[in-house]
């Protein structure tokens, strides 16, 4: 056994004391190379780290997803989205729940990132739940839990970093994540249904729009719809590289939002500066983790690991089956990006080694991300919600979540069945 | 006993790791007697530019990688990059060697660490989706997939439009339709599974282009090691090291040349097309080797003797 | 800072557009895009750095000091700040290093053969700022970053 448990458990408590996840990782990696090899040679590894891995043109994706996720935003396209979704479910019991999880299937199309999702569409869908009286835990249930599928639902950064890490197309990644996503979506509206049939409140609906009203809803979802074509489109039709899709994506994104007339300059600045910040935040974490996975490397954590997992017998059901395990439980405790970037390098080697196709393995890792969003105690989209709405407890949330769960984990055993529900258009 | 930790950025079953470097190691190990053992890390230490820095600094004890990624730093590899070099990549490497050995050192280029090979891939050839092989103006406006660098002036020389890309993007470049066609020697075909995707290939004598690598060891590391010990490995690298290398380039370009039989239409340049390309390139080559001079070794004198060596070791 | 930020990364847009219109249009795209971009890349997320670190933006995982109690918040987040300071100094420190490094030997772009060690400089000086800026947000009110994976 070797001293990386030790390192592990320092990480942990520095996490917990609140230093920051780029910083704590950076530390420990530090001085857990250090120990290994020497101050010097591990203090000259962090600038490869920080400076060499920022000129990587592969990552250029997340900022310029970044910037079309904004754009989206501000040309006001998550409204027309759950607009047209209302028009059609408005005389269903729960209709707006319902068209919650289709409006959040479709913004994940334009979106990279789960808590961006969750964010806009708490926004744009929560004043109208509360209006009509929905209870608290389905109401923020369902956004949570929809803004998860933001990274299943191509384009997601979580895949771009996945397929970084291991070398993956992030084309075949992002095709991949497709029907996983609508199945998500199917998922979440049946998990809708399961809390209506639990709740015995009064859910009040309105009268059904006439067919023409409902068609004509559905012109506001245009834009959303044609940005989507256009980025998919242009990866599957061979037009641009899905490293280029992103700055095509964010230029659409940009032409959308003048056309829709929400272009304003001060509006493009606030973009920008905030696309700056976030991807400042986003790299640090990815830095810090490549720095903590450079001692994980080193430490002879993943031979561990392997022996661990080998006890389980060698079947690639076993091996997936205990992998989904370490996942979910580190799920309810680790944040989501910080979480793929600790584990993926210990598990993808092993997956390689077993035959266990990549591509698959990204869809697999993203869906307990998924999860992980949504489970206490460190569950970001709940939190993302909880901060939106200050007067409801996250234990109401997490409760509403419960079904959600239940689906995630019902979708994650489909995948291990089917494995073609993620390879079928790759 | 001293253990050498090896860096590693490249697949487990690629051939350059299979067949070079976990060979390597192993005669590393036998021929010191179990003094000498090594470990070879199992996820990258950083992107594949950072890994001469790596052996330099004492982060990993041997890295491997290509000299072409860190443009400006590597003057004399100018030479092994050269158009119609050879058709052996075996004998490239060792005559590659040899004029490094000779009079390449003298550059100062490698002087952070223990050079333990410089070797080259076999000839870069010319892969298409469409056009005439027989034209001369076959290449002319085709968008061809290139690593960037030298290969990117010959394209450009020879009328075509370069489309830069990692070779680990060329597949998402050529399958999409955004380039085509494709510089890369026969294995690098096979290998990043392009035969689908193209329809024809022209074979230039000597290949049009080729990569140069290297593999080093922390020279800290190395002093640490005893005489004795230095010796046993210097006797299973360097030149030795090189043919490896070659043979196994060689061995690969075979294995893609076979696996193109009957889908990829492959034919010789005509003399007309080498007489245009030859005119058009030879620029460009006499400022590749006049760069050399920078350096502070004569470059022209360096080609001499790489050529005088290369005609021995293909006999 | 900010407004520079922006315009390289409308740049970086703009650029992807030009090489990939190029491309079809004119069967002649951008030289060098693949490696501006690198560049604007990492000077980006270098520019981006000091303003996180002064609005205390960085992510964190709060779920225990939640429950602490309010005293020790001042103290716990100076004794954050200056952990901050100091990793953001040593790497600060380590990429001068590597640009002069890089510097010394030379290193250029592929295709542009565009010096690499400015840029690295310029890095250097802005992980410095944040690590200026570190220590006097450790003085200021905590705020919790918004948007994340
Ligand atoms: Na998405
Ligand atoms: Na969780």
């Amino acid at each position: 056994m070797q001293h990386w448990p030790v390192g592990i458990a320092i990480l942990l408590a520095l996490l917990f004391t609140g230093v920051p996840i780029a910083f704590a990782m950076t530390a420990v990696g530090l001085v857990g190379v250090a120990s290994i090899i020497g101050m010097t040679p591990a203090l000259s590894l962090v600038a490869t780290v920080f400076f060499d891995y920022g000129r990587d043109y592969s990552l250029s994706v997340l900022p310029l997803f970044l910037i079309m996720g904004y754009f989206v935003v501000q040309s006001g396209i998550a409204e027309e989205l759950y607009n047209a979704a209302y028009a059609w479910l408005r005389h269903r019991r729960g209709g707006l729940a319902t068209a919650t999880v289709l409006a959040c299937g479709a913004f994940s199309s334009v979106c990279g990132s789960s808590m961006a999702t969750a964010a806009t569409m708490a926004r744009i869908s929560l004043p109208s739940m509360r209006r009509f009286g929905y209870p608290d835990h389905l109401a923020m249930a369902t956004i949570a839990a929809g803004g998860t599928l933001g990274i299943l639902i191509p384009p997601s950064v979580i895949l771009v970093f996945y397929g970084i890490m291991t070398q993956q197309d992030i084309g075949k990644l992002f095709l991949a994540g497709i029907i996983p996503g609508i199945v998500g979506v199917i998922g979440y509206i049946i998990a809708v249904r399961i809390s209506l049939f639990f709740y015995k409140g009064t859910l009040p609906t309105e009268p059904k729009l006439p067919l023409m009203e409902r068609v004509k809803a559905l012109k506001g979802s245009a834009g959303a719809i044609l940005l989507f074509a256009f980025v998919m489109g242009g990866i599957y039709l061979g037009i641009f590289t899905p490293t280029e899709s992103a700055g095509m994506g964010a230029g659409g994104a940009f032409l959308l939002t003048i056309l829709l007339g929400k272009f304003s300059i001060k509006g493009l600045f606030e973009v920008l500066y905030e696309t700056m910040k976030t991807s400042a935040m986003m790299f640090f974490i990815l830095f810090g983790a490549l720095t903590f996975t450079n001692y994980v490397n080193m430490s002879g954590m993943t031979q561990d690991i392997q022996t661990f997992i080998g006890i389980f017998g060698e079947s690639r059901i076993s091996l997936i089956l205990i992998i989904l395990v370490i996942y979910l439980l580190l799920g309810c405790v680790l944040e989501s990006l910080s979480m793929i970037m600790l584990t993926v390098p210990v598990f993808y080697p092993i997956a390689e080694a077993h035959g266990i196709n990549l591509i698959w393995f990204g869809i697999f890792i993203v869906m307990v991300t998924e999860v992980s969003l949504i489970t206490p105690p460190v569950g970001m989209n709940a939190f993302v919600l909880k901060a939106v709405v200050q007067d409801v407890s996250l234990r109401t949330i997490f409760k509403g979540l419960a079904p959600f769960v239940l689906m995630d984990i019902l979708r994650i055993g489909l995948l291990i069945l089917l494995p073609g529900m993620a390879l079928l258009l790759t | 006993e001293t253990k050498l930790t090896i860096a590693n950025w490249l697949p487990p079953s690629h051939p350059l790791v299979s067949e070079v470097i976990v060979p390597m190691a192993q005669k590393i190990s036998e021929v010191t007697g179990g003094e000498v053992t090594t470990s070879m890390l199992p996820a990258p230490l950083g992107p594949p530019p950072a890994q001469f820095d790596l052996a330099a600094n004492g982060v990993a004890d041997i890295t491997f990688g290509v000299q072409g990624y860190n443009a400006g730093r590597f003057k004399t590899t100018n030479l092994a990059e050269l158009p119609f070099l050879g058709n052996s990549s075996e004998a490239i490497s060792v005559a590659y060697w040899r004029t490094y050995e000779k009079m390449l050192f003298k550059a100062g280029e490698y002087d952070k660490v223990k050079v333990l090979a410089v070797f080259t891939h076999g000839p870069g050839e010319i892969f298409l989706k469409k056009g005439d092989v027989t034209s001369v103006d076959v290449l002319k406006g085709q968008k061809l997939r290139t690593g960037g660098g030298f290969v990117n002036q010959i394209v450009a020389q020879l009328g075509a439009v370069p489309v830069e890309g990692p070779s680990s993007k060329a597949y998402e470049l050529l399958s999409q339709g955004v380039a085509d066609g494709i510089l890369f020697p026969f294995e690098s075909v096979n290998s990043f599974k392009l035969i689908p995707e193209l329809s024809a290939a022209i074979t230039v004598p000597g290949g049009l282009y080729n990569t140069s690598f290297f593999i080093v060891m922390n020279k800290a590391k190395w002093r640490s090691l005893t005489p004795k010990q230095q010796a046993e490995i210097d006797s299973i690298t360097g030149e030795a090291l090189a043919r490896m290398a070659g043979q196994m380039w060689d061995r690969a370009d075979a294995k893609g040349l076979d696996a193109m039989k009957g889908k990829i239409k492959i034919s010789a340049a005509t003399d007309e097309q080498l007489t245009a390309w030859k005119k058009a390139l030879q620029p460009a080559i006499d400022a590749q080797i006049e760069a050399v001079s920078k350096t502070g070794i004569d470059g022209k004198a360096a080609h001499d003797l790489f050529m005088s060596e290369l005609a021995a070791a293909s006999k | 800072m900010a407004l520079l930020g922006g315009i390289l990364l409308l740049v970086m847009m703009t650029m992807t557009i030009v090489d990939v219109i190029g491309r079809y249009a004119f069967n002649s795209p951008l030289r060098g895009a693949g490696e501006l971009t690198e560049l604007l890349l990492v000077s980006l997320i270098f520019m981006g750095l000091p303003a996180v670190t002064l609005e205390n933006g960085h992510v964190t995982v709060d779920v225990l000091t939640e429950h602490l109690p309010k005293w020790s918040e001042r103290w716990r987040m100076a004794a954050i700040g200056v952990i901050n300071t100091v990793i953001l100094t040593l790497i600060g420190w380590q990429i001068w290093l590597h640009a002069s490094q890089i510097a010394a030997y030379g290193d250029v772009t592929t295709t542009l053969r565009l010096p690499i060690a400015p840029i690295g400089y310029f890095c250097a000086l802005c992980t410095f700022a944040s690590a200026a800026a570190s220590f006097m947000a450790s003085f200021l009110a905590p705020s919790h970053s918004s948007i994340k994976g």
